[in-house]
């Protein structure tokens, strides 16, 4: 008696925790939720915290509030110079209308990655179109960006969607496009080393003339200077020597040929064929004249 | 207050059972009397009913302790530690209600609270372009993080090591979904947009620190747009280089530096070896001519002066002067030189002389070393006085010291 007491107690709270369960949902601070009755959106706004519902007849959907990521594989898009780069993008977005996504896309987060995806292709794809890739790389990286994410954004709100952000995470060229990209900077640092070498050949080519230029002006201009000085030295003889031996030209003449022959004759060596009529043996043949 | 906070050694045992009032940290009896009023309502006595409807004194008492331990034991899943560095983020029924610091901690047990601890000392690694291997210490490439266009249509082989951190616990939670995917990706994004309005040069040499520098700001203002509540500490450039496929052409170029300085340096070193002998050089031409000229004057002079006296006695007795040096002079002559006397009026006949003999006694010796060791000023003043006393030649005046 007391057990089927206890048993129908047991089956009563049972019943009561199922109801709760059924009655009582929560919403997590990283969902968004939506009350359906039979196919009938009934409240999609609740905040984060414990919610109540008719049992049994409501059904709660879930939805991530967070950030969610759609980073699609990287594709190749032409430039305007009808150059093909390779294009790795992410979309950041949100569910921000929870109704409008589940009408929409049906709550299916695939869908609206599908959607998303498509329009921010088609976004790429028209911005790079549009101009050439030292731009795209460079200058209006930027700006594409903005552009797609205001874009992407426009288009995801009729999905219930904001799209926080549309970055592109690379832009690179195709790999053989790459391998020409190697060739044209080898190229590029070659002209540099041969310019430099031949910078310096010419520097040093510059220094070594000038350095023989001035050794050839130097030594030039020391001759001339060594020359003048000589020739003064020779002008001062010459006038000392016309000074002393002017004053008595003949006595010069006898004094420096008597000089001359001495040093003329003064060895063995030398022969003198003599003619006795010399006036010098003139007492060899008688002792007056 | 934490259960191993120190000083304290009688409030350590968060298990102690008897505590002073208002000491704080968890004190069981205390909670559950806070639940059972904070529950009151939602839970309509469910758990009094149930002890009061029982028939049977003893079988309600036994289940009354049933449930009691069974309370007690839910009520204890409610603990949990949060360490040093780390932040709990208490969430009831999926709402986030506090925020605990490090310490033994309590929240009311599943299914009404749950809490989420998330470490926001921890700096955390983000790698692009390489990975590193935490057991061997060695790095492996990632070519496709790590080659990224530039400016100028280059391609730069970078690699970066992002630090970051969290700052805001419940942000990190509960914006963004994957959040180290997401640092990862805008790490990337940004990275390589800063790097693609840089040079190539640039990003090599002098700009690297500002690259680092850009990159963070970038990411940084990325992130906080997401609101991931991460703080990123630095972005470090590991390692700028061209890629592996230029290198050597790279490296070519600054070797070309290095010879264009070492050509330059060459020649200089040249110059500086010419100039300063075309110097001495310079120098030893003009002081030999300053020599030659003083010694030139200096004979001369002397010269004139000795022609002077003697010139002053010579017109005192012109005529015996006269004869007596021609005396003395031939005498000096012929005393010194192989003389052959020959009268030629003594006949007609010829006359023997043996040439052959006579000259031999210079060649045998050998005619040209054999000529007395003379200078040059000395042949030339015996060619000059050959040929004529009254030369008066350059060459003459230069040998004026081998004349008497």
């Amino acid at each position: 008696m007391n057990q089927n007491k206890l048993l129908a107690l047991l089956g009563i709270v049972l019943l009561v925790l199922i109801t709760v369960k059924s009655a009582v949902y929560t919403v997590d601070e990283r969902e968004k939720v939506i009350i359906v009755r039979f196919g009938q959106v009934l409240r999609y706004d609740d905040g984060p915290g414990l919610h109540f519902k008719t049992p049994f007849l409501d059904e709660a959907r879930y939805f991530d509030s967070r950030i969610l990521t759609l980073d699609s594989d990287p594709q190749p898009f032409l430039t305007k110079e009808k150059k093909y780069v390779v294009v790795d993008s992410f979309v950041k977005w949100r569910i921000e209308d929870a109704l409008k996504y589940y009408l929409t896309v049906g709550g299916q987060e695939t869908d609206a990655r599908r959607r998303l995806e498509q329009v921010v292709n088609s976004g790429l794809r028209d911005e790079f179109g549009k101009r050439e890739v030292k731009t795209v790389i460079s200058a209006d990286r930027n700006k594409i960006m903005q552009i797609l994410t205001e874009y992407t954004d426009r288009e995801a709100r009729k999905f219930g969607i904001v799209v926080t952000d549309v970055r592109i995470q690379r832009v690179d060229l195709p790999e053989e496009v790459s391998q020409s990209v190697y060739q044209r900077m080898k190229a590029e640092r070659s002209r540099i080393a041969n310019e430099l070498r031949a910078q310096g050949a010419e520097a040093a080519e510059k220094i070594r003339a000038n350095a023989e230029r001035q050794r050839q002006v130097l030594l030039a201009e020391a001759y001339g200077k060594a020359e003048r000085v000589r020739g003064e030295g020779d002008a001062r003889a010459t006038a000392l020597y016309g000074q002393a031996y002017g004053r008595a030209p003949e006595f010069y003449s006898l004094y420096r040929s008597l000089g001359a022959y001495k040093e003329s004759f003064r060895s063995k060596e030398d022969i003198l064929i003599v003619d006795p009529s010399s006036d010098f043996f003139r007492y060899m043949k008688k002792p007056t004249r | 207050m934490a259960w191993n906070e120190p000083g304290k050694p009688g409030d350590k045992d968060p298990w102690g059972q008897r505590r002073k009032p208002g000491a704080g940290g968890p004190d069981i009896d205390r909670i559950v009397k806070d639940i059972q009023q904070k529950f009151a309502g939602l839970f309509g006595g469910l758990f009094g009913g149930g002890g009061r409807g029982g028939d049977s004194h003893a079988s309600g008492f036994g289940f009354g302790l049933i449930l009691v331990v069974a309370l007690m034991i839910w009520l204890a899943t409610g603990f949990y530690v949060v360490n040093q560095g780390e932040r709990g983020v208490v969430l009831r029924f999926g709402k986030e209600t506090q925020i605990t610091d490090a310490g033994l901690r309590w929240h009311l047990p599943f299914p009404l609270e749950s809490v989420e601890k998330v470490n926001v000392e921890k700096v955390s690694t983000i790698e692009i372009g390489y990975r590193s291997n935490p057991r061997t210490g060695g790095k492996s490439k990632v070519p496709k993080e790590a080659l990224m266009l530039t400016e100028d249509e280059n391609i730069i082989d970078i690699e970066f090591a992002v630090q970051y951190k969290i700052k805001d616990a419940a942000q990190y939670l509960f914006n963004v979904r994957d959040p180290e995917t997401t640092i990862a990706q805008a790490t990337e994004s940004a990275v390589r947009e800063v790097v693609g309005k840089s040079t190539l040069d640039f990003a090599l040499t002098e700009g690297r620190d500002q690259v680092s520098r850009s990159s963070r700001e970038l990411l940084q203002q990325i992130l906080d747009r997401y609101n991931t509540g991460v703080h990123i500490v630095t972005v470090e450039t590991q390692k700028a280089q061209p890629p592996d496929e230029v290198k050597p052409a790279f490296d070519d170029a600054v070797k070309a530096r290095e010879d264009e300085q070492r050509l330059i340096n060459e020649a200089e070193a040249y110059a500086n070896d010419v100039i300063p002998r075309a110097r001495g050089g310079a120098a030893r031409l003009i002081q030999e001519a300053e020599g030659y000229k003083s010694s030139v004057i200096a004979r001369a002079d002397g010269d004139a002066r000795r022609f002077s006296q003697i010139a002053n006695e010579y017109v005192k007795a012109p005529a015996v002067t006269r004869e007596r040096l021609y005396i003395e002079t031939m005498e000096q002559v012929l005393s010194s030189t192989t003389t052959i006397f020959i009268d030629q009026k003594a006949g007609n006949n010829l006359i023997y002389l043996p040439l052959d003999k006579l000259v031999p006694m210079g060649e045998a010796a050998g005619a040209v070393p054999y000529v007395p060791p003379l200078t040059e000023a000395d042949a030339t003043a015996a060619g000059a006085a050959r040929n004529g006393a009254a030369s008066r030649g350059r060459t003459d005046l230069r040998s004026r010291g081998a004349t008497p």
